[in-house]
């Protein structure tokens, strides 16, 4: 199951790195005026756009305006023809009708996963875009988490003592605060929250049970004969925890930080969900939901059964990992007796 | 055992005061303040004149800055006296008095659920554990504890509240009573109650169900395994017996402790959940506080939050004392 899993995650960073190449509406590369662009990067760098698009007032419509302003360009478009951020429509793509809205905007062989019900913007293409920041918000405050997590359980659990005990404190501190209350707290606290304002804030707050774990390894390790030699030969403290005791005391380490990128995936669904996450447009996953949320009553199902069914198969995936790595490192469970 | 609980006190108190003092000092540095996010005042006919807003400000005490208003907050608490709501003119006692009715309403009754459902599924489990119909548990609640709450509670709604709207199976939406509550006879109130529970309950319940099951069915297998359940085998107790009174009580020590950590869930536990179903408990009033920056009233709700963790805390060692007679606290 844990490897299953594995290859999911696997499938959803190549869809993620490669999201532009599979949805969107700027070519992958295209041959304009005898030079040679590549537009699908204008989605890996918001806000950045090639200057002779502009120039030549493209506005995003690249098919027919290539066509039109150089006879002889040719482009490979993505499989996809749809974005992630704006309503394609009548007539960009030769003899193709334009996203329907509301109830019409079903999914068909258009609109893969149907379109918004208020603004038409395809859905599949925002959830491919959408995968981007889910892993990304994963992986990105996870790492944070477990940076701060791992070097307090390491002062703390080597160095003992006074320091053991102020940190224990601090552990104990931010664990007493339901995690969600202290989330939206500093979230408010910023003026127009974006994705990476959210992983920071999640990194900040999820650090405490990598903490707890990799002290209660080092206090084990501390005193066993290969730090006690290592020391004897004149090895620096910094050079024990870091190089000596670290290696050998992160498998344990490793269960929290996969189920915290689940938790991570959860809280940013939740918190976009309920309107805090980065503004729109901003294809994520509960983006999607939220806007399925609003108009449920109108029954657009499938503005909520596929970004819901995406974060369940994600979390569930994590979690199997968490759990594989779990029954691997733990030797109480390694050995069932029936 | 006295001087350990004196001790945990005052650290507790000395947490508290921290925790209230970062989450003051976030909520001050906050952009915009009460004062500009109260829709009233958007009103131009109703915009307060400059004189009026200075002593708003006064009263309220954002003139001063964060750290002499969170000491002056901290004399009104030890008083007993949380402030007043800006937004909505009350008392936030009397708030949290409105709200919390609701929100145990929701969480007792999903507490009292899971436990109900949770050790009979989890013994369940144990006796077949590796039959195939112990598997198809197993499978079952692995995928209900991974499925997240929030889209489960929108799936249910497209599936109850939408598809089946017309049919007898139809659900209410959103809310906690009907527009027409007031006029209802008693009969209908408890069953137009019932009705708006039955989806919040069940998405409250099953993610948590999921969980205790799995958490009784592994302190099971280690007891199981122990020589005790041999000998008490070896000498002729019948299954249930062993099961239950061999088993099972010592596995009570672990379920304690989950007793006291469940406390801050009883009333933080479902802001989202809250949020979705418009349920008008203690969530969606610190989501709204939020929002119209109501200091007095996020000070007040985290303190509460704050103490029943503690208190959770306290409560899971105290009672991890009463049930294992091994353990003592110095």
């Amino acid at each position: 199951m844990a490897m299953l899993a594995l290859l999911y995650i696997g499938f959803l960073s190549l869809v993620a790195i490669f999201s532009p190449l599979i949805a969107g509406t700027k070519p992958i590369v295209c041959r304009y005026k005898g030079e040679v662009y590549f537009p699908c990067i204008e989605y890996y760098i918001r806000g950045w756009k090639y200057p002779i698009f502009l120039k030549d007032r493209f506005r995003n419509v690249f098919p027919k305006n290539l066509k039109k302003k150089d006879p002889d360009s040719w482009a490979i478009f993505p499989l996809v023809y749809q974005d992630p951020y704006r309503r394609v429509r009548k007539g960009e793509w030769e003899d193709r009708p334009g996203n329907q809205s509301g109830a019409e905007g079903r999914p068909s062989q258009l609109n893969l996963f149907g379109t918004y019900g208020t603004s038409g913007i395809d859905i599949f293409a925002s959830m491919v875009h959408g995968t981007r920041i889910a892993l990304l918000v994963g992986f990105v405050s996870t790492g944070i988490a477990a940076v701060i997590g791992i070097t307090v359980g390491a002062i703390a659990g080597y160095l003992g003592g006074w320091v053991d005990m102020l940190l224990s404190r601090l552990i104990e501190l931010v664990l007493c605060i339901p995690s969600l209350v202290l989330i939206l707290a500093l979230l408010v606290t910023i003026d127009r929250p974006s994705i990476w304002h959210m992983m920071a804030i999640l990194g900040l707050t999820g650090w405490t049970s990598m903490a707890r774990l990799t002290r209660a390894e080092f206090l084990k390790l501390r005193q066993s004969e290969f730090v006690i030699a290592a020391r004897s030969i004149g090895a620096g403290r910094l050079r024990i925890m870091f190089r000596h005791i670290l290696p050998n005391s992160l498998a344990p380490v490793m269960v929290p930080i996969a189920f915290g990128i689940a938790a991570a995936i959860l809280i940013e669904a939740g918190l976009s969900l309920l309107g805090f996450g980065a503004p729109p447009p901003n294809p994520s996953w509960g983006t999607i939901l939220n806007s399925g949320k609003t108009t449920i009553q109108a029954g657009y199902w499938w503005q909520i059964v596929f970004p819901g069914t995406a974060i369940f198969l994600t979390v569930l995936a994590y979690n199997l990992i968490g759990e594989g790595i779990q029954e691997a490192t733990d030797p109480r469970l390694a050995n069932p007796g029936n | 055992m006295t001087s350990y609980l004196i001790r945990r006190f005052f650290i507790g108190l000395l947490t508290l005061l921290l925790i209230t003092f970062v989450i003051y000092g976030l909520i001050r540095t906050m952009p915009g303040s009460p004062l500009d996010t109260d829709p009233a005042m958007l009103d131009p006919s109703k915009m307060p004149r400059e004189e009026d807003l200075e002593r708003m400000r006064k009263v309220y005490g954002l003139d001063k800055p964060w750290p002499v208003a969170y000491i002056q907050w901290l004399r009104n608490v030890r008083y007993g006296n949380l402030g007043h709501s800006y937004s909505q003119r009350k008392a936030v006692s009397e708030l949290v008095k409105q709200r919390i009715g609701p929100t145990l309403t929701l969480s007792v009754t999903s507490l009292f659920l899971t436990y109900l459902l949770a050790i009979p599924m989890g013994l369940y489990s144990t006796v077949r554990s590796g039959k195939p119909e112990e598997r198809g548990i197993s499978f079952l609640l692995y995928m209900l504890y991974s499925f997240p709450s929030f889209v489960a509670a929108l799936f249910l709604q497209l599936l109850f509240a939408v598809k089946l709207q017309g049919t007898a199976l139809e659900l209410p939406l959103f809310g906690h009573q009907s527009p027409g509550f007031d006029e209802m006879s008693s009969v209908q109130q408890t069953l137009d109650r019932f009705w708006h529970m039955v989806l919040p309950v069940t998405c409250f319940t099953y993610a948590s169900l999921a969980y205790y099951c799995r958490f009784v069915k592994a302190n099971m297998e280690e007891v199981i395994r122990q020589d005790y359940i041999r000998t008490a085998r070896a000498k002729g107790l019948g299954p249930i017996r062993i099961i239950l009174h061999h088993a099972f009580r010592n596995t009570l020590i672990p379920f304690v402790t989950l007793l006291g950590l469940t406390l801050p869930g009883l009333l933080s536990g479902a802001i989202i959940l809250e949020q979705i179903f418009n349920w008008p408990g203690m969530g969606q009033l610190y989501f709204g506080s939020i929002s119209t920056r109501d200091y007095p009233v996020i000070m007040a709700l985290t303190l509460m939050f704050s103490v029943l963790t503690l208190l959770g805390q306290l409560l899971a060692d105290i009672l991890y004392a009463f049930v294992d007679p091994r353990i003592t606290y110095h």
